[in-house]
């Protein structure tokens, strides 16, 4: 499981963020003492850090700056202070991403995501069941049948595949896709998801998109 | 300074002055003086007051005239002072420092002003500010408690609205220190406030069709971001009930010009009441059918525009269509600087 350290002096969104990490399948730490960050940091080496700008004794971006000195993990600040100058200064002090608050939850675990995937490099080609699924060409295969996606349906897909064993929302899928700049309605999303449905039947997996109702579907 | 309303001014020296010689004529002839010596002396006594009468005249003209002119010639009417030598007379003297007085007390009084204005802004964007921390803290547990989200997710989506647009207006108001222009992607600005407004366009099923945005602009992007927020919340505010609803984002390039459209098929502008739409708190007609409208929001678009050197133009018909362009200037300098 991977570590996602929070710094962030407000303890009611740290409650609420690490619970909302946790739902997602990480293990959030938060940090308590604001005087040793980098103690803190040394004992536990997380795998992500949340940056706060305003912390207590410091400044997040002069934390930033001192993190990156030893250590080379994402950190994503993620701050109320909503102006480009801050978010340029954060990113060329070496910041991997940059999210302001509010910020919708759905939107920061996509960028966390994110994050993990480019770093860990996976192959263009990952594996479900007898599947092979070749993501950029959009292109999922099973022994010499082969089937293509559009981007819309691949999209959905691998919204479904990276959240197995978990029902995903509509409004997750929506979210994701909106996220892809394709702007698409309630209906086109219906529509995609059967034409995804039918063309996984083509390859032999009748039910593979399960719906729940009221809740969501669910890749079994 | 005219010479006959100085004249004028001057009038009881000059009474007293003719009095003066008809006294002394009468004198001079009762003690049978010499006419000779009566017509020397009497032109003695004129030229020496006429000398003084014009010699004070050109002295005060010269101060007075530069005053007025200067008044006329600034637009800051209130620097006249730094213009002006100091006068050689004693009332110029007089005058000279009482303005530089009335002038100092005023200066210390707007500095003052101008303080309490800028703590009033600090304080409010760094309030702005600590008031997304709990709103980020309840958009989280509304979310981490999955119960019948949509309505309170709407409501808290609103007071985030409203508090961007007193932060911008802040801003706005004294724009030069906060703002950063460099190559912007407008995709990239378009797909956060396509997130920002998804729930709001997905309720109201607004379809959003955006296509030919692949430009770079030179812009502030959290600017930018805000003013086209604004666009399409109007464009949600004031969208038809009956029909299919749509926002269409484009843009073209044309003449070293960027031109980013938004148009939508809502409810439209009024024609009385179009050239109005960018004044401070006009709210219109639309606006009166409308409860929530402040007349803000195109307001401080505008301003923002303004600061930023780029172009805002609206076009609509009433129950047809609005248009709102943004039209961005390429800037060759900064092509140079490259």
């Amino acid at each position: 499981m991977k570590k996602i350290l929070i710094i962030e002096d407000d303890q009611s969104l740290c409650t609420e963020l690490s619970t909302l990490l946790e739902n997602s399948g990480y293990n959030p730490i938060i940090l308590k003492d604001f005087q040793n960050v980098k103690e803190e940091i040394k004992k536990n080496l997380p795998d992500l850090i949340l940056l706060d700008i305003n912390i207590p004794y410091t400044n997040g971006e002069l934390l930033l700056q001192e993190i990156r000195k030893e250590w080379n993990m994402p950190i994503i600040m993620v701050t109320s202070r909503n102006n480009e100058l801050d978010e340029v200064l954060s990113i060329s002090y070496g910041a991997d991403d940059y999210i302001t608050k509010p910020y919708n939850p759905t939107i920061l675990l996509l960028r966390i995501g994110a994050i993990f995937k480019r770093i860990e490099k996976t192959s263009i080609i990952e594996k479900y069941k007898e599947l092979n699924i070749n993501m950029q060409k959009g292109i999922i295969s099973k022994g010499n049948q082969e089937i293509t996606l559009t981007k819309n349906e691949m999209i959905i897909f691998n919204y479904l595949l990276t959240h197995q064993n978990k029902i995903v929302t509509r409004d997750e899928l929506m979210t994701d896709l909106w996220n892809n700049n394709e702007y698409i309605n309630d209906n086109a999303l219906t529509v995609n998801i059967s034409r995804l449905r039918s063309k996984l039947r083509d390859i032999g997996y009748k039910d593979m998109i399960e719906t729940r109702k009221g809740q969501g579907y669910i890749l079994t | 300074m005219k010479l006959k309303e100085y004249l004028k001014d001057q009038l009881s020296f000059i009474i007293t002055f003719i009095l003066n010689i008809m006294i002394i004529l009468l004198m001079l002839t009762t003690f049978k003086v010499e006419k000779n010596l009566i017509i020397a002396i009497i032109f003695i006594l004129l030229i020496s007051n006429l000398y003084y009468l014009f010699f004070n005249y050109f002295r005060k003209k010269g101060f007075y005239q530069e005053l007025l002119n200067n008044i006329e010639l600034l637009d800051k009417s209130y620097l006249v002072l730094e213009t002006l030598q100091k006068p050689s007379f004693y009332e110029g003297k007089l005058l000279h420092q009482a303005l530089y007085d009335i002038n100092k007390s005023m200066n210390e009084y707007v500095k003052n002003l101008e303080i309490q204005v800028n703590d009033f802004k600090e304080y409010i964007e760094m309030w702005i500010h600590e008031v997304k921390v709990p709103l980020a803290s309840l958009t989280l547990m509304l979310h981490n408690n999955k119960k019948e989200e949509k309505n309170l997710n709407e409501q808290l989506r609103r007071i985030e609205d409203y508090l961007e647009q007193v932060l911008y207006y802040v801003r706005s108001e004294n724009a030069e220190k906060d703002y950063l222009i460099k190559e912007t992607k407008l995709e990239k600005i378009m797909n956060s406030i396509a997130l920002k407004n998804k729930d709001d366009l997905l309720e109201n099923k607004i379809d959003l069709i955006v296509k030919n945005i692949d430009y770079q602009v030179l812009t502030d992007s959290k600017w930018l971001e805000f003013m086209m927020n604004q666009i399409i919340n109007n464009s949600i505010k004031y969208r038809k009930k009956e029909t299919n609803s749509y926002i269409k984002i484009s843009a073209i390039e044309k003449e070293k010009k960027v031109v980013l459209t938004i148009e939508d098929n809502g409810i439209g502008i009024p024609q009385s009441d179009i050239n109005r739409v960018f004044e401070k708190s006009f709210t219109g007609q639309n606006g009166r059918k409308k409860s929530k409208s402040t007349g803000m929001g195109l307001f401080i678009a505008n301003n923002l525009c303004h600061k930023l050197g780029h172009k805002i133009m609206i076009e609509s018909v009433e129950n047809h269509y609005t248009k709102v362009s943004i039209i961005f200037v390429k800037n060759k300098y900064y092509d140079v600087t490259k």
